[in-house]
């Protein structure tokens, strides 16, 4: 689905298409992201399962998409229900013991889940790759030398329209005062009559519907199987901690940033090492810049 | 001499078992268990000395198997070396990428430090498949059976010996680790750093050291289970589930213990034979079974049984001693 096989590389503006594909791109990142940086930026929690429930959203949008014929963007809206509850039971079941665990305990915790969800659909679907092709996944939209896919353009607006939903629900309703003050002190809050239990369980469950959500939109872009997490997993932790934790705007940025690096090392090195300039990125990130490039404060909480 | 039997008793009753089991049992398919689960144990073991004992949990320790499990595979296919000298020379590249990952961990803790770890054996993951000029890419290499001992051409009873040794050796630095002025100053540095510090404990060479020492251990793993398995995939060596499974023994044998990693090899490798023998037959899509009771049973233990089975043992023991102290208490009364 190379947008630039259909035209021919000479009426495309290079420079243009790079700066297009860069925005989209990242749009689609921070749309998976959005739903770690909460968990992160509240919890302090790493989720480590966090692209199996990506998976999950995808083989949704498969299944509802090859049985029933429905289009991802139908099941979008029923994929946010469904996966907050999908949130408060995996909440209730495995993440409520471990929320006052060690680090470690709680690394542990989303590892397993991580290996038993992903394990699960390849028991229940097989390894094989599937694809998710509704008619509006192959729209090309040419405007001004660039192309672009159309499935794209509607993830970048519904990541930008997720982002600022969040942002405004965390800066101005109670529940994500709340959910802040938790944050910041979980004893403190505890003694202002938070139920911080309660408080973890929403954020939990909100991260998860988001993801989901991502999933859905996502699939039909890329190609469905049971690892298909990983790739992006990394990736969002690349974005989050740029962003800086919990930073809805900031994860938008690094998303941004994340997806610059991979057209622009694409174009110059081709897409068979771009993951490496990723990870590179990665590490170089975590070591010099532990608290996101806007120095977001908190990071020290997880001993970064 | 009491002191040691008393501390050692259940790897001597391992270790012994071991020894003695070739010279009794033929069967080539419990020979080949048995040094899965030593290998596995040995690997563990090496995992322990920095997720376990130097507190720094890495989610990336395939990154080292794999180098060593390349460097004798394509010494041996490309330059017809001995795995021996492959293992040398991934000892020294591991050393090499270990004390950058050390250094690294001075500078990021807990997830953090499991993130980068994780990112550093995908970087590799990604060289080694795509490397296709050195590493013949995604195909892998398979090493080539040349029978000796310089060779590692052997059959299963002399593998059960070399990986006894291997597991040996490990068992033993893991002690070192424990018993030790530099066991007891990780075990300082792991619980106050600050306290430990202002003793004096140059606190970031140990965690180096420790986190180095560990990759150089888990390369020659590597080395010898390419050797002993007879094919290297960059898939299988640098994944994440590899590294995963280091950690899963560890933790359910019991994090920071010596013998931990090996009961954990023991009952994982042990499960996951057994349930690949049931199910192997049945449906190619039972593949992944023995996998999500991994996940599920590191879930569990990691909530209702973190000391994990050597703690626990350590638990019932204390339990048993302090009953029958208050039995005699109630005598004397």
């Amino acid at each position: 689905m190379d947008p630039a096989r259909l035209l021919g590389p000479a009426q495309i503006d290079a420079l243009a298409q790079l700066g297009v594909s860069t925005i989209l791109l990242g749009g689609i990142y921070a749309l998976i992201a959005v739903g770690l940086t909460l968990i992160f930026g509240i919890m302090r929690v790493v989720n480590f399962a966090h692209g199996e429930f990506l998976m999950l959203g995808m083989y949704l949008a498969f299944w509802s998409f090859t049985l029933y014929g429905l289009d991802p963007y139908f099941v979008l809206f029923v994929s946010i229900p469904l996966f907050f509850l999908v949130g408060l039971l995996t909440y209730a079941l495995v993440m409520r013991g471990v929320i006052t665990a060690s680090h470690n305990a709680q690394i542990f915790t989303t590892v397993g889940l991580s290996t038993a969800l992903q394990n699960v659909a390849l028991v229940a679907w097989t390894g094989d790759f599937r694809f998710v092709r509704p008619w509006h996944s192959s729209v090309v939209l040419r405007i001004a030398g660039t192309a672009f896919n159309l499935a794209q353009v509607v993830a970048f607006a519904i990541a930008v329209a997720l982002t600022v939903a969040l942002f405004a629900f965390m800066k101005w309703t109670h529940t994500g005062r709340v959910m802040r003050a938790t944050a910041q002190d979980r004893d403190a809050a505890t003694l202002m009559g938070i139920a911080t239990d309660r408080v973890y369980r929403l954020t939990w469950a909100i991260g998860i519907a988001c993801v989901g959500a991502a999933g859905v939109l996502v699939a039909p872009l890329y190609s469905v199987y049971p690892t298909a997490g990983l790739q992006f997993v990394l990736l969002s932790y690349v974005v989050v901690v740029l962003g800086g934790l919990g930073d809805m705007v900031g994860a938008l940025l690094g998303s941004l940033i994340v997806a610059a690096v991979e057209v622009v090392g694409s174009y110059f090195f081709g897409t068979a090492w771009k993951e490496v300039l990723y990870f590179v990125l990665f590490i170089a990130v975590l070591v010099f810049r532990p608290a996101g490039l806007f120095g977001q404060r908190g990071a020290e909480m997880l001993g970064a | 001499m009491r002191g040691v039997l008393a501390r050692h008793w259940g790897a001597l009753v391992l270790f012994g078992l071991t020894a003695l089991t070739p010279l009794v049992v033929k069967d080539a398919f419990f020979l080949d268990s048995l040094v899965l689960i030593l290998i596995w144990g040995a690997l563990s073991a090496a995992w322990n000395l920095a997720g376990g004992y130097a507190g720094q949990v890495s989610l990336g320790h395939s990154a080292f198997f794999g180098i060593g499990a390349y460097s004798a595979a394509l010494l041996a296919t490309r330059w017809q070396q001995s795995p021996w000298l492959g293992m040398l020379l991934g000892v020294l590249v591991s050393v090499a990428a270990g004390a950058v990952i050390g250094y690294l961990s001075n500078r990021l803790r807990g997830p953090y430090f499991a993130l980068s770890t994780i990112a550093f054996s995908q970087v590799l993951l990604i060289v080694a498949s795509r490397w296709r000029g050195f590493t013949q890419g995604s195909e892998g290499i398979p090493v080539p059976f040349r029978p000796g001992f310089w060779t590692l051409g052997l059959g299963h009873v002399a593998w059960v010996y070399v990986a006894l040794g291997l597991a040996l050796v490990h068992y033993g630095v893991q002690v070192y680790f424990e018993r030790s002025r530099v066991g007891y100053q990780l075990a300082g540095v792991r619980e106050d750093e600050d306290a430990a510090e202002a003793l004096g404990i140059a606190s970031r060479k140990l965690r180096v050291f420790a986190v180095t020492l560990s990759a150089a251990l888990t390369s020659v793993c590597g080395a010898f289970w390419a050797q002993y398995v007879g094919f290297v995939d960059p898939f299988y060596v640098f994944s994440v589930d590899l590294s995963i499974r280091f950690a899963l023994n560890t933790i359910i044998g019991g994090v920071g213990t010596a013998l931990g990693p090996f009961l954990g090899s023991i009952l994982i490798t042990s499960l996951e034979t057994y349930l690949r023998a049931t199910f192997a037959g049945v449906k190619t899509g039972f593949t992944g079974i023995y996998l999500i009771i991994y996940g599920c049973v590191l879930i569990l233990v990691v909530r209702f049984v973190p000391e994990g089975l050597a703690g626990l043992a350590a638990r019932l023991r204390a339990g048993v001693a302090r009953s029958r102290e208050r039995a005699t208490d109630h005598a004397h009364a």
